[in-house]
């Protein structure tokens, strides 16, 4: 049953992916569309839209889509708290900080990926750092140390924002922090491949500890779990994918929060089928989410995070709180 | 078989036992007492590779402080009942847990002999028929029984119990107790922290007695609750009774009868 269920989800995100590529501001149909894919050396208008503008771009929110949700889904059971997302660890923060500062300082565009992602990355090694006990880590001292480098990079951003000199720098920076996939493409998804590839290595490895740690710390230790060892594999690919899904696409709230907990009600806490599922519907909402802030104010975009909040957290709210089986209720 | 050379445990810097020596052969049930905060727990968790010591444990033969975590829970299994907040999971799923050391980290499918092993673990505790409950609908003694499940499901040749029997009404004490002796029987090691005196009597081949900071003794039964020892330990005069069978029962005395 779970397994047909994740096949299920996993059938979604052709659907969505679908729905994002028929929307633009060329009117295509779904048969010019797979015509061109079918095509992928043509030499047309057509070709380029479909090859250059929109398959891109619709690969680039799933693989944002997908990467938050995974790495909400590995933190919140390896913390087991269901407030956890892929930022805790600082990397939405301090990407942010570090962009406001480099767009202040007068960096080029595309030198904001990668800058947001090694920012990212080095917000998360010393919030590990901060959080190492002996050689493992501290839950408690993990979510402190996020929390606070994040309070502190947020003040930097607004800062930043406060003392901009001009207001292209202010809406470049609120740009990011209100997430977009505007503008990118190829190159970007190829940069951030190999970490995204890492990062989903390392979550296939964690699947197998996320399991043994729905019992407890205790209990997972004593089935012989290295407890320490699988602490540090979840938190590096969760913050690998959150770091590169940052240079994709600025900050994507709510994703890495909510779609771990609503595949969770699927499909239950079986990281076998949970990670997969959280994958697809990670990867299906973020398409469709992105599809809908390209239609909506055309030809301007509306900014996804944006979107994602005002739709998705009232939805979400419903569907968590709404009356259920008690059992069902208590996360890992 | 364990085997215990010169072991001394701390918590927290703090000395809680010293030079512990002892040897349980295969097939052997002994029943681990002692006071509160005596050192039960630590040291059944020390056994199990996790706490710290000094000294050497043996396990099945081998050194445990070398052996890797996974080759560990493939010889000891620790069955504990502290709760914690577990998400939604069947019975099955919780004791399908018990089968990790047994998988490398990319086979995620149970194979037959794990499929074999849960089924044989939820029969040994008559959870067969609740195996897809939810664990936080289930009772507190139908918890601890899967607790138990999960430990039997490692398919180790040693397992430790950590107070089993708590929570747990008369009858299924005994049931629990009862296949204990039956693991025994059939060749497992068992240690098991208990608190009540006559249930580790009734069930247990020695008693191993933690106080004042040291195993005082691993006896039989009899010899350990006739002897005044367990008094001083306890600090409390105790009655004995002996059963028309021979067994022998002690209760704590009656009021006034605390010393010290």
């Amino acid at each position: 049953m779970k397994t047909l269920k994740a096949i299920a989800l996993i059938a979604i995100v052709p659907g969505a992916g679908a729905a994002s590529m028929l929307v633009g501001a060329t009117p295509l149909t779904l048969a010019q569309i797979l015509s061109q894919l079918g095509h992928p050396h043509e030499q047309s208008v057509l070709h380029a839209i479909v090859w250059q503008l929109r398959l891109p771009r619709v690969c680039i929110a799933a693989t944002v889509g997908a990467s938050l949700a995974i790495g909400g889904a590995m933190l919140q059971g390896m913390l087991r708290n269901p407030l956890v997302d892929p930022y805790l660890t600082g990397v939405s923060a301090a990407a942010a900080a570090a962009i406001a500062v480099a767009v202040v300082a007068g960096a080029a565009a595309a030198t904001l990926p990668p800058i947001g992602f090694v920012a990212g990355l080095g917000a998360a090694l010393l919030v590990a750092a901060l959080a190492r006990r002996g050689s493992g880590i501290d839950s408690n001292r993990l979510i402190l140390a996020g929390v606070s480098l994040s309070a502190l990079c947020a003040a930097i951003v607004t800062l930043v924002i406060v003392r901009a000199q001009s207001y292209d720098y202010a809406a470049a920076v609120l740009s990011w922090l209100a997430g977009s996939m505007a503008g990118r493409g190829w190159h970007d998804l190829a940069a951030t491949s190999p970490y995204l590839a890492l990062g989903a290595l390392l979550a296939l490895a964690s699947v197998g500890p996320l399991n043994a740690l729905r019992i407890g710390e205790l209990r997972a230790r004593a089935v012989g779990l290295d407890v320490d060892r699988a602490q540090w594999t979840i938190l590096a690919s969760a913050s690998l994918l959150a770091a590169a899904s940052v240079a994709l696409a600025g900050l994507v709230g709510f994703v890495g929060l909510i779609v771990p907990h609503l595949t969770r009600r699927v499909v239950g806490s079986d990281a076998r089928v949970l990670l997969p599922g959280c994958a697809a519907i990670g990867a299906a909402l973020c398409m469709v989410a992105d599809a809908v802030c390209r239609r909506i104010v055309a030809p301007a975009e509306l900014p996804i995070g944006v979107l994602l909040a005002i739709i998705g957290v009232p939805a979400f709210l419903y569907l968590y709180l709404r009356p259920q089986v008690p059992a069902a209720r208590v996360v890992a | 078989m364990i085997g215990l050379r010169d072991v001394s445990l701390r918590v927290d810097g703090r000395l809680l036992l010293r030079a512990i020596d002892a040897q349980i052969e295969s097939g052997e049930f002994v029943a681990l007492i002692g006071p509160n905060g005596v050192g039960k727990t630590t040291l059944l968790r020390a056994i199990s590779g996790l706490h710290a010591y000094a000294g050497t444990i043996l396990v099945d033969g081998a050194a445990g402080a070398e052996l890797p975590p996974l080759a560990r829970a493939r010889r000891v299994a620790f069955v504990t009942g502290d709760e914690v907040l577990l998400d939604a999971l069947r019975v099955a799923d919780v004791v399908s847990i018990g089968r990790f050391p047994h998988h490398r980290w990319w086979q995620w499918q149970a194979r037959p002999e794990d499929e074999r092993a849960i089924q044989q673990a939820l029969r040994a505790v008559r959870m067969e028929a609740l195996s897809e409950r939810f664990f936080a609908t289930l009772s507190a003694g139908e918890r601890q029984r899967v607790w138990i499940a999960l430990g039997l499901a490692q398919e180790t040749p040693i397992l430790l119990l950590d107070e089993p029997t708590s929570h747990l009404d008369v009858r299924v004490a005994h049931e629990i107790l009862e296949l204990l002796r039956t693991l025994a029987r059939e060749g497992k090691t068992i240690v098991c922290a208990l608190h009540d005196l006559n249930e580790a009597a009734a069930y247990a081949d020695r008693i191993a007695l933690l106080g004042e900071g040291t195993l005082l003794t691993v006896a039989p039964p009899a010899q350990l609750l006739n002897g005044r020892l367990i008094e001083r330990v306890y600090g409390i005069a105790m009655e004995r009774v002996r059963l028309p069978g021979g067994g022998l029962r002690v209760f704590a005395g009656p009021r006034g009868a605390i010393r010290g």
